[in-house]
């Protein structure tokens, strides 16, 4: 943490990662490959975590829920901003799915994901567990397209 | 503003190459010649009979300010997200259907905490808290920042 602006290098691989999209959207192959770069550069960077097991992100969603996205919602009343608004109504119902397929897993284990596949929304980070991919995303919308399937 | 084409809307019926003035349309790997298109020109735009062609900004407007807290708060769970994700890559590496959960869930992450940049300042790699960063980086000491890349970023 703090190291270059406040961020972790976890974040600013983030914050790069998003850019390359955003360049990638405004046909700038360069920037998008230069942004890339960094990401993958910050990526290595951060340091890796010992983890156990899924249920110690249990905490953590648990913030998220009750401080993160609260906190985000209360600002962006006062401030009128729709757009961060936006992406905590996304966020907030997406993490409360990981909390729901985490709970799950606990009681089901390997069961759970043995004969459905796993899908990732690519616009809001929405987890399907399903046979096919979804036709559209519940949360916001998105087409079967935007859907990454985990290999 | 040049035109750029969509490949997967693209049903080739190909009027964008019967109305292009300078021949841009028409190319060996199926996106626009952007040297070659006309500042603004549209027409093949307008011609498509797909929707598949649309007009790419050379500049884009400056987004209104945010609000500190809100920056703080979006800031804040961006490192949560990333904290989250780190965990799971680290049991993604273990193998078996925990792991494909746990890369499921690295990826989900990533977006929730790339979305939360985009809200707090990132959304366009124009957008001034960009330079800001990677000024930050230009001055950052102690590691191997590719820095040709990030004085490149800064010149583009």
């Amino acid at each position: 943490m703090d190291k270059s602006f406040g961020y972790s290098d976890g974040a600013l691989a983030a914050v790069s990662s998003n850019l390359a999209k955003a360049a990638e959207k405004q046909m700038r192959a360069t920037t998008a490959s230069e942004f890339t770069g960094l990401a993958t550069y910050f990526d290595k960077q951060e340091a890796k975590r010992s983890a156990e097991s899924l249920s110690q992100l249990l905490p953590l969603i648990t913030w998220d829920l009750e401080q993160g996205y609260t906190e985000i919602e209360r600002s962006a009343r006062d401030a009128h901003d729709r757009g961060a608004l936006r992406c905590m109504t996304w966020g907030k119902k997406v993490t409360a799915i990981h909390k729901s397929i985490l709970g799950r897993y606990e009681k089901q284990k390997d069961a759970l994901l043995e004969s459905s596949d796993l899908f990732v929304c690519e616009a809001c980070g929405f987890i399907a567990i399903a046979k096919q991919v979804p036709e559209l995303c519940p949360i916001c919308k998105a087409p079967s397209s935007r859907f990454v399937k985990i290999a | 503003m040049h035109a750029a084409r969509n490949v997967a809307l693209c049903t080739k019926d190909c009027l964008c190459l019967f109305v292009c003035p300078s021949g841009a349309t028409d190319t060996e790997n199926g996106q626009i010649d952007f040297a070659k298109c006309l500042d603004g020109c549209r027409l093949c735009v307008d011609a498509c009979p797909s929707h598949a062609i649309y007009l790419v900004f050379d500049r884009y407007p400056e987004k209104p300010a945010k609000h500190d807290r809100v920056v703080s708060a979006l800031d804040a769970t961006t490192e949560s997200k990333v904290e989250q994700e780190r965990i799971c890559r680290t049991l993604a590496e273990q193998g078996g259907l925990e792991a494909k959960l746990a890369k499921a869930l690295a990826l989900s992450n990533r977006i929730l905490a790339e979305d939360c940049t985009r809200e707090s300042g990132f959304m366009l790699p124009q957008a001034p808290r960009v330079k800001t960063m990677l000024e930050s980086l230009q001055n950052r000491e102690g590691d191997a920042v590719p820095r040709e890349t990030v004085d490149s970023l800064l010149n583009s």
